[in-house]
């Protein structure tokens, strides 16, 4: 099996980087991509699920291709058209197309060539290819769910605090995290941004033995806080002011020199141990927000983290991930929003399958059974 | 103008609207250039002869060409009249094989391509690429020569419940049992295969109801409750096809053959008696109950009818328990392999040595019809297209039921 996690270096010689892309302009056209799959699938009413494993299919393409030989948006539509299939809610591909068109400018839509569809069609075999047929791909949201039932404390505060984790898992999409890190890990990691921020604290959790010293010891083995951390400022640097986007709007650069060549490295499951203990949670140790993977760096002076955000409920306004600086409150009613309850089970390795996949394709033509039989003469 | 498909003629001038990005010409080049290092190409493999004809494509045994000479399968997948890309079954069946490990299921070893060329359109066609296994068993069924001890029919259905007790646990419906897609290496290890109609289910919640499709299974081999429009079914519909495999170790041929699906539930009916409320609570909410003509007053003969053919009475009644009509009656994976059957002499006993004395491989598509003018029930033989030469000393038996 490919082990579909790298680390920061690698994330930084990407075959576009190799092909004249800065890392800024690269991270810039994963985010549009990425935001641009989960327009196009909550406008389609695609789950959060179908949206995310073709948000990860996205960013797994580009460890292996260069963003100036495949234009973003239609690798965009190709990703998600083929999650729909393996999550069992499938789209005409000329539906999604269609809502891709109604969502970019004509300039931009340009890059889907003549044929839309037949330049769909042709990419999905690369798809395929590139990913090696790893079709099923875990998300952080089950493991939000299941983390948050194990959590004791006040039911609306760590209500609130799940919903809040949600969005950034949600806006994690758009980050290189799941190139990084485990969806647990990641689950872990946005939990505790979203229980610092709501000021939701975890006294007390179920399944507590006393060799933990937080609740998720429970979950991951060895996780570190400068790991949190790291895995924190990532999302929250999507609220930051972006950097000067350079690039444009089209991949510019010489062209490339030599073939990519695929930089996979097998890293280890468990983060580094070097890190600071756990118990330093109360420290407040700062560390430098890597930007677009740069190296993790302590500074001699600390700047107070960037925890000091209002509290999440006061914000009235979002206009999308890249609006302001502040992390967004939930929408309610997008497909992509937290249940209310969340005490449900987290989704099964393969998705539940209750609800029959809508019939998008023409429902079967009356008459024999889909495998013909012969009868005996 | 940066399609990716639409392959030119050489000498055509390629406009660009914007030279930054790769024109067409480039991208062709770098498509068929581009190694994919998760996606081998076929040609890593030699076909040696055609084995199966399916729904997906035709299957080939092969034989890698580096050193190991391993032979595989090779199922091609299907993709012309494809409107909405890589088949979603396809994907399924994918996913559903890179889920599943065990001893007795197929193993995938990969995907291959062939390489994406002018000649193609710049695209690959894929190939599932197999373990290979020596035999299914419809093709041994067949042959007359191949003779299953009592001992030997306990192995092969404690394995094929072996199987779909690890498939059920997995929350897998296969979906597609007959004998046909049970295979079975020269070694005698059992592996269930063609998960192209599988899927997963999930346990129906109080108050929520699964809707799958009920247009499943081969009808000869397809349950009652199927028959009788049931969308909400769960591992039992597999545990049905297991019973009629069972049966068919003796009887050696399909115990059920009925030509349309009333004929099949009426021959169900007269194996299995009649379906009604009394034995099997709840069928008369099933959609087709009142709409078709069901046979009425029928009694149950499953013993009766197999005796002559399974004489161990132990087989006997687990075919009973696994042939009921209700399908919450029928034994599950679990139940059916703590069953005294499998734990009375003869105990279940290795299949290597039976096999031994057999040399040649045994397929369905490869053996004769099982009697003169009998059309394979394997699918979409291609007109015109004659099977390989059968294999030596086979031969077919009379229809028995
Ligand atoms: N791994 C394998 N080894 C040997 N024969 C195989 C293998 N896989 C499939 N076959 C043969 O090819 C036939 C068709 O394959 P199957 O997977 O059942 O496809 P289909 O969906 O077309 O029925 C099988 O019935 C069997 O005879
Ligand atoms: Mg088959």
């Amino acid at each position: 099996m490919p082990y579909w996690y790298y680390d920061k270096k690698d994330l930084q010689n990407t075959p576009s980087f190799r092909d004249g892309i800065s890392t800024d302009t690269e991270n810039r056209y994963r985010k549009e991509g990425a935001r641009f799959i989960i327009d196009t699938g909550s406008k389609m009413d695609l789950g959060y699920n179908t949206v995310a494993t073709g948000v990860v299919y996205f960013h797994r393409f580009y460890m292996f291709h260069s963003f100036r030989t495949f234009p973003r948006y239609i690798t965009a539509c190709c990703c998600l058209f083929l999650a729909g299939k393996v999550e069992e809610t499938p789209k005409k591909c000329k539906d999604i197309i269609k809502v891709a068109k109604s969502l970019l400018t004509e300039q931009k839509f340009a890059s889907f060539g003549e044929d839309p569809k037949e330049e769909v069609m042709t990419l999905e075999r690369i798809l395929l290819q590139t990913i090696k047929f790893d079709l099923q791909v875990e998300h952080p949201y089950g493991y939000l769910l299941k983390y948050a039932k194990c959590l004791k404390g006040d039911k609306p505060k760590l209500q609130k605090m799940v919903q809040m984790a949600w969005t950034f898992v949600n806006d994690s999409l758009c980050t290189t995290l799941c190139l990084q890190w485990e969806p647990e890990v990641i689950a872990v990691a946005l939990m505790f941004l979203a229980g610092k921020l709501s000021k939701f604290e975890v006294l007390d959790w179920n399944g507590r033995i006393p060799k933990h010293t937080a609740w998720w010891d429970m979950f991951v083995e060895d996780i570190t806080m400068e790991l949190l951390e790291d895995i924190c400022h990532q999302v929250l640097d999507l609220y930051s002011p972006q950097p000067q986007s350079s690039g444009g709007d089209s991949p510019t650069g010489p062209p490339p020199a030599k073939m990519p060549k695929n930089d996979k490295k097998p890293l280890s499951v468990t983060p580094p141990t070097s890190a600071s203990p756990v118990a330093a949670a109360a420290a407040k140790s700062a560390v430098t927000p890597s930007k677009n993977g740069a190296e993790m760096k302590f500074e001699g002076k600390l700047e107070p983290l960037r925890y000091a955000y209002p509290a999440y409920g006061a914000l009235a306004t979002y206009g999308g991930v890249f609006a302001g600086a502040l992390p967004p409150p939930p929408r309610p009613g997008a497909a992509l929003v937290a249940p209310r309850v969340y005490a449900e089970p987290p989704p099964p390795r393969f998705p539940p399958v209750n609800v029959p996949p809508p019939n998008y394709f023409p429902p079967p033509p009356p008459g024999p059974p889909p495998r013909p039989y012969y009868p005996p003469t | 103008m940066q399609g990716v498909s639409a392959p030119r003629e050489p000498t055509q001038p390629v406009i660009s609207t914007n030279s930054t990005i790769l024109n067409m010409r480039e991208k062709e080049k770098y498509i068929e250039e581009f190694d994919f290092p998760f996606c081998d190409e076929s040609s890593k493999y030699e076909k040696v002869a055609k084995i199966g004809q399916g729904t997906f494509g035709e299957v080939f045994k092969a034989r890698a060409r580096n050193s190991n000479k391993k032979f595989v399968a090779m199922k091609k997948v299907l993709m012309d009249n494809e409107k909405e890309g890589f088949p979603i079954t396809a994907l399924r069946e994918i996913k559903i094989l890179q889920l599943l490990k065990h001893e007795n299921v197929v193993n995938l070893i990969e995907i291959c391509r062939t390489k994406a060329t002018l000649h193609n359109k710049y695209r690959s066609t894929f190939y599932l690429v197999f373990d290979f296994c020596e035999h299914d068993l419809a093709g041994l069924l067949s042959n007359v020569n191949v003779k299953f001890s009592l001992g030997e029919i306990k192995k092969v259905m404690q394995q094929l419940l072996n199987g779909l007790y690890y498939i059920h646990s997995n929350k897998i419906l296969h979906r597609d049992m007959k004998a046909a897609n049970i295979l079975i290496t020269k070694s005698g290890i059992l592996k269930l295969t063609d998960f192209g109609l599988a899927r997963a289910f999930s346990v129906a919640k109080s108050g929520q109801v699964n809707k799958y499709t009920n247009r499943v299974v081969t009808l000869w081999y397809r349950p009652p409750e199927l028959l009788l429009g049931d969308r909400n079914y769960g591992p039992s519909v597999d545990m049905w096809g297991g019973g009629c495999i069972m049966a068919e170790m003796w009887t050696r041929s399909p115990i059920m053959q009925g030509p349309t699906e009333q004929q099949q539930l009426i021959l169900i009916s007269q194996l299995c008696g009649s379906c009604t409320p009394d034995v099997w609570p709840g069928v008369e909410n099933l959609d087709l109950y009142n709409k078709m003509e069901l046979p009425k007053g029928q009694k149950r003969k499953v013993k009766e009818r197999l005796k002559p053919y399974v004489k161990d009475p132990y087989g006997c009644d687990l075919l009973d328990k696994l042939l009921q009509l209700d399908p919450a009656k029928r034994y599950d994976a679990d139940t059916a392999l703590n069953h005294d059957f499998f734990w009375t002499d003869p105990m279940p006993c290795d299949l290597a040595n039976m096999l031994a004395q057999h040399t040649q491989s045994m397929f369905e598509y490869l053996a004769p019809p099982r009697r003169p003018g009998h059309l394979r029930h394997h699918h979409h033989v291609a007109a015109g297209a004659k099977p390989a030469a059968p294999v030596q000393d086979s031969g077919y038996q009379d229809r028995v039921f």
